[in-house]
C-alpha cells in the first residue's frame, strides 16, 4: 500500500543537525496493522505525520498507492490524504464550535458530497458506533471515551484506506483505552490498514508488527 | 456548504461576543456614516442632471472688473442681451431668458365674489420667454408648450400651485382664468404642467409669466429693458450649444456682441465679460448664486466622503487587529479542517462568509439607526432627504458593495494569515500565542498607530477650528454687537409714491422706555452682501477711483454701534446725502497717512461734488475671512429703510427684551398692517458669518469623537487580548514578587507607546493643514502649543483609562489560578 524508501528528516540549529528521521524504510500492505513505539522524541508522531503528508521530509522516497509523494505538490498531495487517509489524535482535536453530528460531518463538506448523501453516510456511522443520542452535543459536553468515539468516526466516514492514530488511547482512562483498541482491532478484521503511535505495550500487542524506533531510526522490524 | 460557514461563523461569534461587539460596533459606524454621506453626497451631485442634454446647457454669466481691480460675478446678463443673441450669435440651438420675480403679492379673482383670493410673498414666480420649456422639458396637462408664453400677459401654472390657487377642478378649466400679480399686472392661465420628478433640480419654479409681459407693461421702466451697461442678477440666460460648438468660441461671439451694443460715451475699455458656466457647475458654484435655492458646498462634500472613508477604514482596521491577534485561537481549527481536507481557499472562503455575516449585521445595525442619525445631523442634511431615500435601488447596490468591498478589505489580510497555519505545527501545540510575533505584530501596531494618527490629527482639528470661531466673534471688531436689534422698514420699489410710514414708527418706538437709542440708516456695520459704488475722490494731488462699499446711517446709528471717530465729526442728519465720512481703510488707500488729512476733501457725484467731515476708526464689517475694505458712510433718511435699536439690560429683569419686541410689533402692525415683523438681534448676525465654520466644527468634533470610540475599541480589544494569552506570565511574575503597578505598566507600554508614536505624526500633520485652512482668514488665530499638549494628553490619560479596565484586572488576579489552570 506504501513505500518509505530511505526517509531523512532534519531540522538545522544553529550550525548543527538534529535528524528527527533517519534512513527510515518502510513497507505496508493493505489491511496491516502496525504499531509504532518508542521513547519520548524518537520521532514517532514525525514519522505518523510524514506518512500522513501532513509533514515534509528532506530525503527519500515515498509512494502511496503507486503515488510518489515526494514529486506531488501540495494541492496534490491535500487531496490524496483527504480520499485516502483518516486521522486520530491523542487529543480528539474535535472543533468546539460543531456539534458531534457537524464534527463528523465535515470531512464530506469537504470531499463536495451532496447533502442528501452525506446524510445517509453520518446517520449510518453514529449508529455503528452507537452514538446517536450524542449527535446534537457539542464536544465539551462530552467524556474523554466518547470524544475520542467521536474522532474515529469522523476518520472513518470518508471510508478512507488508511487510519492513522497519533496515540488515539493517550488522555483516556485504562477502561475507555480498552474499548477504543478493541474497535481498531474490529476495523483492522473488516479489512482497514492501521498505523498507530503508542506508548504501551499492551495496546501494541492489539497490532499485527511492532515497529521500534529510537532516535529517528528503525530498530528492528 | 454555505450554510455551514455560516453556522460555524454565528457560533464563533456568540462565542467571542466582546470581540464580535466590538467589530460590530467599528463597522457599524462606519457603515453609517458612509451611508448617510452617501445620501447626502449622491442627492447633490445629482442636482440637475436629469435634463436632456444637460451636458450642452450653460448659463450666462458676467464678471465686471470696477476700479481698484475688484471682479464682481453676476449670475445675471442685460435684459437686451438674450434677443440680440438670438438674431445674431451662431453655433447656439436653443436660447431661453427669464427674469425671476421678487416674491410678488398674487390675487386670484373669486367667481362670484367681491374679494379676491391674496397671496403675499408667493415664491417661484419667474417672466419667462415662450423658449424656456423647450429648453427644460416639463409633462404638460393642459395648455401646449409652444403656445403658452408667446403673448403678453400670459402665465403657465405648476399642478400644485394651480390647485391653491383654483382648487380640485379639472385642469383644462383652469385655462382661461385670471390671476394679478402686485394688483397691476393681469395675466391669463394659458397651461398647466407637472411639477419637475425629481427633488433634486435648483429650477424650483412654479409659476412662468411670459417675459413679454415685462417689455408691454409699466415694468419695462423698473426693469430698464434696453440698458447696456446695467447686469441684473435675475435676468438669466441659459443656452444649449449645438453640437460641436466650444464655449470658448460663444465667449467670443458675446464679447463681439457687446462691443457692438454697449455705450462708448468715453470710449472705456469694455468692464464686463460673458463667461458661459456648465449646468452642472450652477448648484456648487457661490460666486454667481444659483437660482433661489439651497447651494451645495463641494468642498465639505469632498470633506463628508473622507470622513466615511476614514470611519470605514478605522472599523476595518479594529477588525484586522482583533483577527489577527486572536488568530492562533482558532489556529486548533483551521488546523483539524486541513487534516480532514480543507483547501486553503475553502478555508478563506470560510472566513470570509464570516467576516461577510459580520459585517451584514453590522450594515443592518447601520440602516436601523438612520433614522436617528438623520436627525441628529439635520443642518448638514438638505431637507429633501429622509429615512425613505434609504428605499432607492442605487443605495441598496451602494450598500451591497459596501458590505462586500469591507469584507474583502477586512478579511483578505487575516485570512490569508490563518489560512497559512501548517497543521503538524498547531496540533503539536507548538503555535505559542506569542510565536508568531515578528511581522503580524508589526503590521497591527502601524495599524493601531494609523487609527490614532487619524483621530488625533482630527481632535486636533477640531481644537483650532473652534479657536479660530472664538477668536472670530471674541475679538474687537471695532462695535458694539449685544443688545442691539434692528429690522427693515417695508417699502415698494415699484411705487414713486412717497411713503413715510417708518418716520412715525420711529417717534412711537422711542417712547417705548427700554428702547434706549433708535436710528433709521442703512444696513448695520456688519452684515452679508454689500452695496458698493464707485467713489471719485480728489486728494489734492491726483483723482483716485475706487470701489467703495456704502451705507446710510444718521448720527444715532454711530452712538447704537459704538463706532469710534478718528478725527472730524459724524455727518449730521440729513434727508439726502450732503457729507461724508470714510474709514481709515478708505483714508490710507487715498494716500491719507495722517486720517485727519482727508477731511474737507470732496467726493466728485458726476454733476456735484460733496465733503468729508470725518474718518472713522476701522471696523470689520465683514466676518475675518476678508480684509477691512473701503467703506463710505452718508445720512440719507429718503434712503434709509432700516431701524436699529439699541435695548436697555435685561439683566435685572427678564423677559424685558421679548416684551418690547412685542410692543414695537404692535406700533409696527398699525403702520404696516400686511407686513410681518421680522427683527434680527446684531449679534447673531455676526454669529451667522462663522456659520459654515460652525458646521465644520460640529462636524469635526462628531467624527473625532467617533474616530477616537472606535480606535478605543480597538484599544481595548488588543488588550483584552494581551492580557487573555499573557495570564501565564502574570502569574510567574507575580510569584515571582511583582507588584500590581509593575504588571499594568509592563501590560500598558507598547500600546501606550504606540498612541505616542501616533501623536508624534499626527502633531505635524495637523499643524500643516491646519494652517492651511487659517489662510483662508484675513485675520486668525495663531495654533498654540497648548492645543497640541492637550490632544496628546486628553489621548494618553484615555488611552491609559481603557487599557487600566483590563490590566489591573489582570495584575489582580491570583497567581494560584492562573498557573494552575495550566
Amino acid at each position: 500500500m506504501l513505500e518509505l524508501k530511505g526517509i531523512y528528516k532534519w531540522v538545522n540549529t544553529g550550525n548543527h543537525r538534529t535528524f528527527l528521521l533517519k534512513d527510515v524504510d518502510l513497507t505496508v500492505k493493505e489491511g496491516e496493522f502496525i504499531s509504532i513505539m518508542g521513547p519520548s522524541g524518537s520521532g514517532k508522531s514525525t514519522l505518523l505525520n510524514v506518512i500522513g503528508m501532513l509533514d515534509e521530509f528532506n530525503e527519500g522516497e515515498y509512494n502511496f498507492l503507486n503515488e510518489s509523494v515526494h514529486k506531488l505538490k501540495e494541492k496534490q498531495r491535500s487531496a490524496l490524504y483527504k480520499q485516502y487517509i483518516g486521522f486520530v489524535f491523542q487529543a480528539y482535536h474535535l472543533i468546539d464550535e460543531l456539534t458531534v453530528y457537524e464534527n463528523i460531518e465535515t470531512p464530506l463538506i469537504y470531499q463536495n458530497i451532496k447533502s442528501s448523501d452525506r446524510k445517509a453516510m453520518v446517520a449510518d456511522i453514529l449508529d455503528r458506533f452507537q452514538i446517536v443520542g450524542k449527535k446534537d452535543l457539542f464536544p465539551t459536553q462530552l467524556s474523554g471515551g466518547q470524544q475520542q468515539l467521536v474522532g474515529i468516526a469522523r476518520a472513518l466516514i470518508a471510508n478512507p484506506k488508511l487510519l492513522l492514530a497519533d496515540e488515539p488511547t493517550g488522555n483516556l482512562n485504562s477502561k475507555q483505552g480498552e474499548e477504543i483498541m478493541n474497535l481498531f482491532k474490529q476495523l483492522n478484521h473488516e479489512g482497514m490498514t492501521i498505523i498507530q503511535v503508542t506508548h504501551s505495550e499492551k495496546n501494541a500487542a492489539y497490532g499485527s508488527h511492532i515497529i521500534n524506533l529510537l532516535d529517528g531510526m528503525i530498530q528492528n522490524n | 456548504m454555505i450554510r455551514n460557514y455560516f453556522k460555524t461563523a454565528w457560533r464563533n461569534f456568540w462565542k467571542n461576543k466582546t470581540f464580535s461587539f466590538i467589530n460590530i460596533a467599528g463597522l457599524a459606524i462606519g457603515i453609517s456614516a458612509a451611508l448617510v454621506i452617501y445620501l447626502i453626497v449622491q442627492f447633490e451631485f445629482s442636482y440637475d442632471t436629469f435634463w436632456k442634454d444637460k451636458s450642452r446647457v450653460y448659463r450666462v454669466v458676467t464678471d465686471m472688473t470696477f476700479p481698484g481691480g475688484s471682479v464682481f460675478k453676476n449670475s445675471g446678463v442685460e435684459i437686451p442681451l438674450p434677443v440680440a443673441a438670438r438674431n445674431e450669435m451662431t453655433g447656439i440651438e436653443t436660447f431661453t431668458h427669464f427674469i425671476t420675480a421678487n416674491d410678488p403679492k398674487v390675487t386670484v379673482p373669486v367667481a362670484g365674489s367681491k374679494s379676491p383670493a391674496v397671496f403675499k410673498h408667493q415664491k417661484g414666480i419667474m417672466y419667462a420667454d415662450e423658449f424656456y420649456f423647450s429648453m427644460f422639458q416639463y409633462n404638460w396637462l393642459a395648455g401646449s408648450p409652444q403656445a403658452a408664453l408667446k403673448d403678453p400677459s400670459q402665465v403657465v401654472l405648476t399642478e400644485d400651485r394651480a390647485k391653491s390657487y383654483f382648487g380640485n377642478i379639472p385642469f383644462e378649466n383652469m385655462i382661461g382664468r385670471q390671476i394679478n400679480y402686485e394688483d397691476s399686472i393681469q395675466t391669463i392661465v394659458t397651461g398647466i404642467v407637472k411639477q419637475l420628478p425629481d427633488k433634486a433640480t435648483d429650477f424650483r419654479f412654479d409659476e412662468f409669466i411670459s417675459i413679454s409681459t415685462i417689455f408691454n407693461t409699466n415694468l419695462k421702466n423698473q426693469y430698464v429693458v434696453d440698458e447696456w451697461n446695467s447686469v441684473n442678477s435675475n435676468s438669466q440666460l441659459f443656452i444649449k450649444l449645438s453640437p460641436g460648438t466650444k464655449p470658448g468660441e460663444v465667449q467670443a461671439q458675446f464679447a463681439a456682441l457687446r462691443n457692438k451694443y454697449r455705450s462708448k460715451e468715453n470710449n472705456e475699455k469694455d468692464d464686463t465679460k460673458h463667461l458661459l458656466q456648465p449646468l452642472s457647475d450652477i448648484h456648487f458654484n457661490a460666486d454667481y448664486g444659483d437660482l433661489s435655492h439651497r447651494r451645495a458646498h463641494k468642498p465639505t462634500l469632498y470633506g463628508l466622503m473622507a470622513v466615511a472613508v476614514f470611519l470605514l477604514l478605522l472599523g476595518c482596521i479594529n477588525f484586522i487587529n482583533l483577527t489577527t491577534a486572536q488568530s492562533s485561537q482558532r489556529a486548533k481549527e483551521i488546523g483539524i479542517r486541513k487534516t480532514l481536507g480543507s483547501s486553503k481557499a475553502t478555508l478563506a472562503l470560510q472566513f470570509l462568509s464570516e467576516i461577510f455575516l459580520l459585517t451584514l449585521i453590522a450594515t443592518i445595525v447601520s440602516i436601523a439607526v438612520t433614522p436617528w442619525l438623520l436627525k441628529i445631523f439635520s443642518d448638514f442634511i438638505p431637507p429633501e432627504i429622509n429615512f425613505s431615500s434609504v428605499n432607492q435601488p442605487h443605495v441598496w447596490i451602494f450598500l451591497a458593495l459596501l458590505v462586500v468591498v469591507m469584507t474583502l478589505i477586512s478579511g483578505f489580510y487575516p485570512s490569508w494569515i490563518l489560512t497559512k497555519f501548517r497543521p503538524v505545527t498547531v496540533l503539536k501545540n507548538q503555535l505559542h500565542p506569542g510565536a508568531s510575533q515578528g511581522r503580524k505584530a508589526w503590521l497591527r501596531k502601524s495599524l493601531t498607530v494609523t487609527q490614532f494618527v487619524i483621530a488625533q490629527f482630527l481632535v486636533i482639528a477640531t481644537l483650532v477650528v473652534s479657536k479660530q470661531i472664538s477668536y472670530s466673534l471674541n475679538k474687537d471688531l471695532g462695535y458694539k454687537k449685544d443688545a442691539i436689534v434692528y429690522f427693515y422698514t417695508p417699502h415698494n420699489f415699484y411705487s414713486n409714491k412717497k411713503d413715510d410710514r417708518r418716520f412715525a414708527l420711529l417717534e412711537k418706538i422711542k417712547s417705548i422706555p427700554a428702547v434706549k437709542e433708535i436710528s433709521l440708516g442703512g444696513e448695520a456695520p456688519a452684515h452679508s452682501g454689500a452695496v458698493s459704488s464707485t467713489f471719485k475722490i480728489n486728494t489734492g494731488k491726483n483723482e483716485i477711483e475706487l470701489m467703495v462699499e456704502t451705507i446710510n446711517a444718521d448720527p444715532a446709528y454711530f452712538d447704537i454701534y459704538g463706532l469710534k471717530l478718528l478725527s472730524g465729526k459724524f455727518p449730521d442728519k440729513s434727508d439726502t446725502a450732503k457729507e461724508y465720512i470714510i474709514n481709515e481703510t478708505y483714508a490710507k488707500a487715498l494716500g491719507f497717512s495722517n486720517p485727519a488729512d482727508a477731511i474737507g476733501k470732496f467726493v466728485n457725484r458726476g454733476s456735484f461734488s460733496l465733503p468729508i467731515v470725518g474718518v472713522l476708526k476701522d471696523f470689520h464689517t465683514k466676518s475675518t475671512h476678508s480684509k477691512i475694505g473701503p467703506l463710505i458712510y452718508s445720512s440719507s433718511d429718503r434712503n434709509s429703510y432700516m431701524m436699529h435699536i439699541a435695548l436697555a439690560s435685561q439683566e435685572n429683569s427678564p423677559g424685558l427684551w421679548k416684551k418690547t419686541l412685542g410692543l414695537i410689533e404692535k406700533e409696527y402692525k398699525k403702520l404696516y398692517p400686511d407686513d410681518e415683523f421680522q427683527y434680527n438681534f446684531f449679534d447673531e448676525t455676526i454669529a451667522a458669518f462663522y456659520k459654515k465654520e460652525q458646521d465644520v466644527k460640529s462636524l469635526l468634533n462628531w467624527s473625532a469623537g467617533l474616530c477616537i470610540f472606535i480606535s478605543c475599541l480597538g484599544l481595548l480589544g488588543l488588550v483584552i487580548y494581551t492580557t487573555n494569552t499573557r495570564v501565564k506570565e502574570i502569574g510567574i511574575r507575580k510569584v515571582l514578587g511583582a507588584s500590581v503597578t509593575q504588571i499594568v505598566t509592563l501590560l500598558s507600554k507598547d500600546l501606550i507607546s504606540l498612541v505616542m508614536v501616533a501623536f508624534l505624526i499626527a502633531a505635524p500633520l495637523s499643524w500643516l493643514a491646519m494652517n492651511k485652512w487659517l489662510q483662508d482668514f484675513a485675520y486668525r488665530t495663531n495654533i498654540s502649543w497648548w492645543v497640541f499638549a492637550a490632544c496628546g494628553i486628553s489621548m494618553l490619560v484615555l488611552a491609559f483609562f481603557i487599557l487600566g479596565i483590563r490590566t489591573v484586572k489582570a495584575a489582580m488576579a491570583n497567581p494560584v489560578k492562573s498557573l494552575r489552570t495550566e
